[in-house]
């Protein structure tokens, strides 16, 4: 069976460097891996070999056992309006001004492509491990509640306010100046607005079954999975990662680790300088002082949230090649990366 | 820059866009100014724990002497935009057609995002605030913002709202009026996006050009000849090449301004005021 590791975290921590460092790993252990990403640097996406743009699986030029695919939000609902509708009403889906717009627009939109995908690659079998850089959309939270909030949108919320709580059939549209939603709508937004985007959604509404019981099944993928939740010692990563260690378990499971990246040496934060130039010593003052603060905050979250901590030191220089990916896993300090790894 | 009426803070996820807002907020309301805080997507939580003030709401509350913030609800601000700006009556924007609108701006192009940027457009217009500083929305989603009024133009031939989205557009237009700041670091990704996001902006002419922030920057440290051992010299080379690796992201971030990384601040409401100091003068 296909085990799945899901890398989560706010923008800007290096998740998607996390990811591919636990690829790199897991392929040299002799796994079939593959890491999924969304919108990698390109230094993240040349070391992975994505030169070109490609939403499906790539094998490495140089790494045997490693794949990568990166996720196309927009060539993935056109491939779940064409699974799920007919044929003809697909089409129309698809050419329907408002597709992509919604697609684009829906909040967890990215997030369930994502979900979509990486399911997708789950189901096929072909490896042993698909790692997932999830998107940055609330801290990856949204990655998790996604399947839920699309069957919503399909589900027909939205129509029966449109409608009256009735399924119609088209004709409704010709007898809309009945309805006092309607003429308002007509009145703010100009005639014909809400009349396409209606359209629009009852054609989405035909895919209802279809998507409904494919999120089941992500959600269903998504809990077997092992979470790790990346963050960096500022404000803005710590809140995404304290809002995953609150509401990750009641989605899926609690996440396994958090991994502080650019962690700085504790002992700069004690080092008491002496016989050295001024200018250095206050280098290491102002360094220790960051230091300090990273120490105090690291150990305020294992205390309150009771987990894990892995530790990736600060590189002047972020990883561009394969060899200093995997280094990323072994001068990790704290909780064992490699166990996140089913050898 | 604070002397305009409205300013827009955008940057990619993690680079410090609240902490900016909130710094130029605070700035303002040192110098005396009436100033509106408004955190334009997500819960607000960033500019409020930066102003540290409890979680925002919708109605304007003061958080300090001189400084208000909220925190835009998209289904109130739909409500109340029905009402004060789209002529609806209030009876009817709060029925079951206000929800089905908010419902409708989950699928419709641009109605979230015009219902967003008309309350910090309309609050920019209102007398009790001098200026009006928004923790807006990240530089993936600028665009949508930013072209939500022309969107709505060219999908709407006629209606209320589309009165409406005009004096928008020449508001934003406006460079006396209207400054969009765009925060980066010195980092790969950040720089890639900022440069696409004012290419983007170069070519739609639709605001002003954009002040360039560069955050987080170090400034450079003289190596002696013989760097000592243990930490003072880790430290020190640490700094440097982080320096030099910055120096280089610089080269083509190219910014009108640099603000210092703060080392050892513990608290947002620490980094907001040390970056007011900073920003006073801009």
């Amino acid at each position: 069976m296909t085990e799945a590791v899901l890398v989560t975290g706010g923008g800007g921590v290096g998740k998607t460097t996390v990811s591919a460092a636990l690829a790199v790993t897991a392929a040299r252990a002799g796994l079939r891996t593959l890491v999924i990403t969304v919108d990698p640097a390109k230094r993240l996406a040349d070391a992975l070999g994505l030169d070109a743009l490609g939403s499906e699986p790539h094998p490495h030029p140089d790494e045997a056992n490693l794949w990568a695919a990166m996720v196309d939000s927009s060539a993935s609902w056109q491939g779940l309006a064409r699974r799920h509708a007919d044929p003809a009403v697909a089409e129309r889906l698809v050419e329907n001004r408002f597709f992509s717009a919604a697609t684009g627009h829906f909040p967890a939109s990215q997030s369930y492509a994502a979900a979509e995908e990486a399911a997708r690659f789950l189901d096929a079998g072909a490896w042993e491990l698909v790692i997932v850089d999830t998107p940055p959309a609330a801290g990856g939270l949204e990655f998790f509640t996604a399947p839920a909030a699309m069957t919503d949108l399909i589900g027909g919320r939205l129509l029966r306010l449109v409608t009256g709580g009735w399924l119609p059939g088209r004709n409704f549209l010709f007898d809309r100046t009945a309805r006092p939603v309607l003429r308002i709508a007509d009145h703010v937004l100009g005639a014909g607005l809400l009349e396409d985007v209606a359209k629009f959604l009852m054609d989405m509404r035909t895919t209802y079954d279809g998507v409904a019981r494919r999120s089941r099944e992500i959600e269903a993928h998504l809990k077997r999975a092992a979470t790790v939740v990346v963050t960096t010692a500022d404000p803005a990563p710590i809140r995404e990662a304290v809002r995953m260690f609150r509401g990750l378990p009641e989605v899926a499971g609690r996440p396994v680790a958090v991994i502080f990246n650019r962690t700085l040496p504790a002992e700069w934060a004690l080092a008491k300088p002496t016989n050295s130039t001024p200018l250095l010593r206050d280098n290491l003052a102002r360094w220790g002082a960051e230091a300090a603060r990273q120490v105090d905050l690291r150990e305020e979250f294992a205390s309150r949230y009771r987990t894990q901590l892995a530790e990736i030191p600060w590189l002047p220089k972020s990883p561009t090649d394969l060899d200093s990916l995997a280094a990323l896993v072994d001068v990790a300090e704290g909780f064992d990366l490699r166990s996140l790894i089913p050898v | 820059m604070l002397e305009r009426r409205l300013i827009v803070v955008s940057g990619k996820g993690g680079v410090g866009k609240s902490a900016l807002a909130g710094a130029l907020a605070l700035a303002g309301a040192r110098q005396g100014k009436r100033v509106l805080a408004i955190s334009m997507v997500g819960d607000g939580g960033g500019l409020a724990t930066h102003l540290g003030a409890p979680p925002l709401e919708f109605e304007a509350r003061e958080v300090r002497p001189g400084l208000s913030a909220l925190n835009i609800d998209r289904s109130k601000a739909l409500i109340e935009y029905l009402i004060l700006q789209a002529g609806v009556p209030a009876f009817a924007a709060f029925s079951p057609i206000a929800r089905t609108f908010d419902s409708l701006a989950s699928a419709a192009p641009a109605i979230r995002e015009i219902v967003t940027i008309g309350k910090v457009l309309w609050e920019a217009k209102q007398d009790r605030w001098d200026l009006v500083v928004a923790d807006g929305p990240p530089t993936g989603q600028i665009g949508s913002f930013l072209t939500a009024p022309t969107t709505i133009m060219d999908l709407i031939p006629t209606g209320r709202l589309r009165q409406h989205v005009s004096w928008m557009s020449s508001h934003l237009s406006d460079p006396e009026r209207f400054g969009l700041v765009l925060v980066s670091l010195a980092e790969e990704l950040p720089v890639a996006e900022t440069v696409e996001t004012l290419a983007w902006l170069e070519s739609m002419d639709i605001v002003p050009p954009p002040l360039v922030v560069a955050n987080r920057i170090l400034s450079e440290l003289p190596l002696p000849a013989r760097i000592p051992a243990g930490p003072i010299g880790d430290a020190a080379r640490h700094h440097t090449s982080l320096f030099e690796e910055q120096a280089r992201r610089l080269e083509r971030l190219d910014p009108d301004r640099t603000l210092p990384f703060q080392f050892g601040l513990f608290t947002p409401p620490e980094v907001a005021a040390h970056l007011a100091d900073e920003v006073a003068a801009w």
